[in-house]
């Protein structure tokens, strides 16, 4: 007997546990191990804590502490010192390796996706029982079946190895917490830290109820830059079946140009419902912007941007934007008006750091500014943009007032969206 | 203002929904009438002219409630059927349905290649240039990311399916003749009459099926909301499976079955239908029977490659490269290529592997449809959409008359 035992969880499970005279006790059903993985390297959150035994007809949770894991010649042996039924706290903290990992999909921080878990490692050491990773290669699929050490056998002679591949249990997020109680947001929180865009496409790959679960785990910062991210008919499910208010909370965060977007695709009620819900502010934006035909440039502009007025002084626009720490799309093109919203100029950030403080911004603007009407074609954006170099181009109605402005992401966004459903469709 | 938006939109709205979610179902009805398919029904109907016709009926009925329940569980839980197999069935079923669907699906490939040589046969050209010529064409078409464009293009081209039409009517039926033997069904006590209805029902419902169905509705993101329309998409798609098998049985079974003529091969029908029906008639068939096989084969390899990668964890799909998705492009370019080869074999056993691609479909089918009865009755997964009853009845009934069905079609031979 060594101090390490290393054993596959397909091997253990539906195994007879031996008592200390040697008889059989029960059969080991699941192993539950002590919370759910959170990525701060604590050996404890790996630990096997309880173990599922099944005893004549009767299935409970004992402490695996009393329980020890020997392997003789490839062959495991399990014996157990005493039976102490486990709390029902800790039961409810844990994770099920059977219920809730093999066979089903985590989350695979270092290739930030899902995939499919074929079996469990675990090693047995002075201090206890361990999860060390996750199998995910075909090794684990063969061994389930029972033919791997046939097949293993077969490839040496042929001097091939056979491929196997494991994530370690640090990197590992479980997906599905169905039978527990603990708080969603602890549960995700390794999740949490991918960016917006790998979260968004995890959650495309995901079932219902899983997708559900884990944006609604979501801060709402986070919830509303990962729901910009998804598929119009995955944005549609969740934004359907998430509370009203916190549906209302997510889409209050993100521009409203995008708000437009999805509730044009909602149904009538549900994004009344929903604008009723938001604050006045942003929903008022958002209808302005449903207004709009979809192929009309005011359909896809954003009304979030900076304008002055033209006496402002370069000093003030500078405290004005640290004060309103504005996202880095409006200062792509910052706008100057009249006092009746008439677009007279603009400038953007290198004007203003090059320029002397106490300069105005008439001082420093082009005037004469490329503009684009709200009613025009979308079209009629890309080849603008392309031409003058701009980030972001104004918009304005007939009577030449600022409505609001285009930038560049979201029409990068369509034309590539466009050159994709024309390749696939 | 909103409202204004809104109400304009409203007036379009309806016909518009039933239009986006128009497709899972009538895609699967098409690629149900493949190469294998149309050779049953044939042959069907050359042996027992109108006589078997009333199997249609019954098939019918198990189509739409097996498509319905793939439908609600897609919709539902957002997963595919093989996921949810292997999450809920445990590794060694998974393993079993999975070889087996990947087994009996190189079988239906061969099948359908099979058809794409026959048909082009009649039109001259021979199966040496027409397979290899195809299959290139379809495995670029598919990793090439055109597949999408393809589906449309073969769903509009599935309308010639319709051409059968045009051949039964050509071939003079006798209506009269085709009412009563619906009215009283009739079936003769023997192995090969008891063979053939087995193959009519595992033709028609297919296990594959089952899981393509559901990732489509899984794709285009339908709603429980918009349920009647969906179960209106699976009503048409069935509706024109069966309409297509029975004007081809009326086709075989008003000129070959008065002649005594015995076919084998669906190229066979569309050959002996000339000097009986007319060359037009001969080359419509022969038409029908090359599109059904190209869309056919083109759906049957990739569909198999995504479900088996999907149970055992792989990744898949077109839009992944080579190197990520090695499994599945090695699995889908196997089926391709093992198929295509098989036809070009000079005395290929044709025969037995269709025969034998049947048996494990009718072996396969009982157990997809145990699974799927036990996930769609399962709370957990399903919540309030679990089955009503009366579903449970037919589905359970099916299961039974299935796999009595299939047992028998195991049993004859030995007892033959």
């Amino acid at each position: 007997m060594t101090s390490l035992t290393t054993f596959y969880l397909s091997g253990i499970i539906g195994k007879e546990a031996f008592g200390a005279d040697g008889d059989a006790i029960g059969i080991i059903k699941d192993l539950l191990v002590n919370a759910v993985p959170s990525g701060q390297n604590d050996p404890n959150e790996q630990l096997v804590i309880g173990v599922r035994l099944k005893i004549k007809k009767d299935i409970r949770f004992y402490s695996f502490k009393s329980f020890i894991v020997t392997k003789a010649r490839e062959l495991l042996n399990v014996t157990c010192t005493s039976l102490v039924e486990l709390g029902s706290d800790e039961v409810n903290n844990g994770l099920l390796l059977v219920e809730n990992i093999l066979d089903k999909q985590i989350v695979d921080m270092n290739g930030r996706k899902l995939v499919r878990v074929n079996d469990v490692r675990l090693a047995t050491l002075p201090t206890g029982t361990f999860a060390i990773a996750v199998d995910i290669g075909i090794e684990g699929l063969l061994r389930r079946i029972g033919i791997s050490s046939f097949i293993k056998r077969i490839l040496t002679m042929f001097k091939i190895s056979m491929p196997s591949k494991f994530i370690l249990w640090d990197d590992v997020q479980a997906i599905d917490h169905s039978n527990l109680n603990i708080r969603l947001s602890k549960s995700y929180s390794k999740l949490h830290t991918l960016h917006p865009s790998d979260i968004a496409d995890i959650l495309e790959d995901m079932g219902k109820k899983s997708s559900m679960s884990v944006f609604s785990s979501l801060d709402e910062e986070k919830a509303a830059d990962v729901l910009e991210e998804l598929e119009p008919h995955i944005q549609i499910h969740i934004l359907e079946n998430l509370p009203v208010n916190k549906a209302a909370d997510v889409l209050e965060k993100m521009p409203a140009d995008e708000v437009a977007d999805i509730l044009d695709e909602l149904e009538d009620d549900k994004a009344e419902m929903l604008l009723k819900e938001m604050d006045i502010e942003s929903s008022q934006e958002v209808r302005d912007l449903l207004e709009y035909d979809d192929n009309l440039v005011g359909s896809i502009m954003t009304t979030d941007y900076m304008s002055f007025s033209a006496d402002t002084t370069v000093a003030e626009v500078l405290v004005e934007l640290r004060a309103k720490k504005p996202e880095s799309a409006e200062l792509y093109n910052m706008f100057v008006t009249e006092s009746n919203d008439e677009l007279i100029g603009t400038f953007n950030l290198r004007d203003l750091v090059v320029s002397e403080p106490f300069l105005s911004v008439s001082d420093i603007m082009k005037s004469e500014p490329v503009s684009l009407l709200d009613n025009q074609k979308v079209s009629a954006i890309a080849e603008m943009v392309s031409k003058y170099n701009l980030l972001a181009v104004p918009v304005v109605d007939f009577n030449n007032q600022l409505q609001g402005m285009v930038v560049v992401d979201d029409v990068v966004e369509d034309l590539i969206g466009e050159r994709r459903t024309r390749k696939r469709n | 203002m909103l409202t204004g938006k809104f109400n304009r939109k409203k007036i379009f709205r309806q016909i518009a929904i039933f239009f986006a979610i128009l497709g899972p179902g009538i895609i699967t009805g098409s690629v149900d009438n493949d190469a294998g398919g149309i050779t049953t029904y044939s042959v069907a109907g050359a042996i027992y002219g109108y006589g078997l016709i009333w199997t249609l009926i019954p098939s019918f009925i198990v189509l739409l409630i097996v498509q319905e329940m793939n439908a609600r569980m897609g919709i539902v839980t957002g997963k595919g059927l093989s996921d949810l197999i292997r999450e809920n069935a445990g590794m060694k079923i998974t393993f079993f349905i999975f070889i087996g669907l990947l087994l009996s699906n190189i079988g239906n490939t061969t099948t359908e290649f099979a058809g794409v040589a026959g048909s082009m046969e009649i039109f001259g050209v021979t199966k040496y240039i027409s397979v290899p010529v195809v299959a290139v064409m379809v495995w670029f078409l598919v990793v090439k990311g055109t597949y999408k464009i393809a589906e449309r293009i073969f769903l509009i081209f599935s309308f010639s399916l319709l051409t059968y039409v045009v051949s039964a009517l050509m071939s003079k039926p006798q209506w009269e003749e085709i009412g009563s033997s619906i009215i009283h069904p009739q079936l003769e006590m023997n192995t090969q009459s008891f063979a053939m209805v087995i193959a009519l029902v595992g033709t028609t419902i297919a296990p594959w099926m089952q899981f393509y169905m559901q990732s489509s509705v899984i794709e285009k993101g339908l709603k429980m909301k918009n349920y009647k329309y969906t179960l209106l998409d699976i009503a048409v798609g069935c509706v024109a499976t069966i309409v297509v098998a029975f004007f081809i049985m009326i086709a075989c079974g008003s000129t070959l079955h008065p002649n005594g003529i015995q076919i084998n091969f669906a190229k066979d029908a569309a050959l002996a239908l000339k000097p009986l029906a007319g060359e037009l008639a001969s080359q419509v068939f022969a038409f029908g029977l090359f599109v059904a096989s190209v869309f056919s084969a083109t759906i049957l390899p990739l569909a198999t490659a995504f479900y088996v990668s999907e149970a055992f964890g792989f990744e898949a799909g077109i839009d992944k490269k080579w190197d990520e998705a090695k499994e599945f492009y090695i699995l889908y370019t196997g089926i391709l290529v093992i198929s295509a080869l098989i036809i070009l074999i000079p005395n290929a056993p044709l025969i037995k592997i269709s025969i034998w691609s049947q048996v494990l479909n009718g072996i396969l089918l009982p157990v997809v449809l145990v699974c799927m009865i036990l996930l769609i009755n399962n709370k957990k997964i399903m919540g309030t959409y679990v089955n009503k009853p009366l579903q449970n009845v037919i589905g359970w009934g099916t299961v039974i008359i299935l796999t009595g069905l299939s047992l028998m079609l195991l049993i004859m031979p030995l007892i033959s």
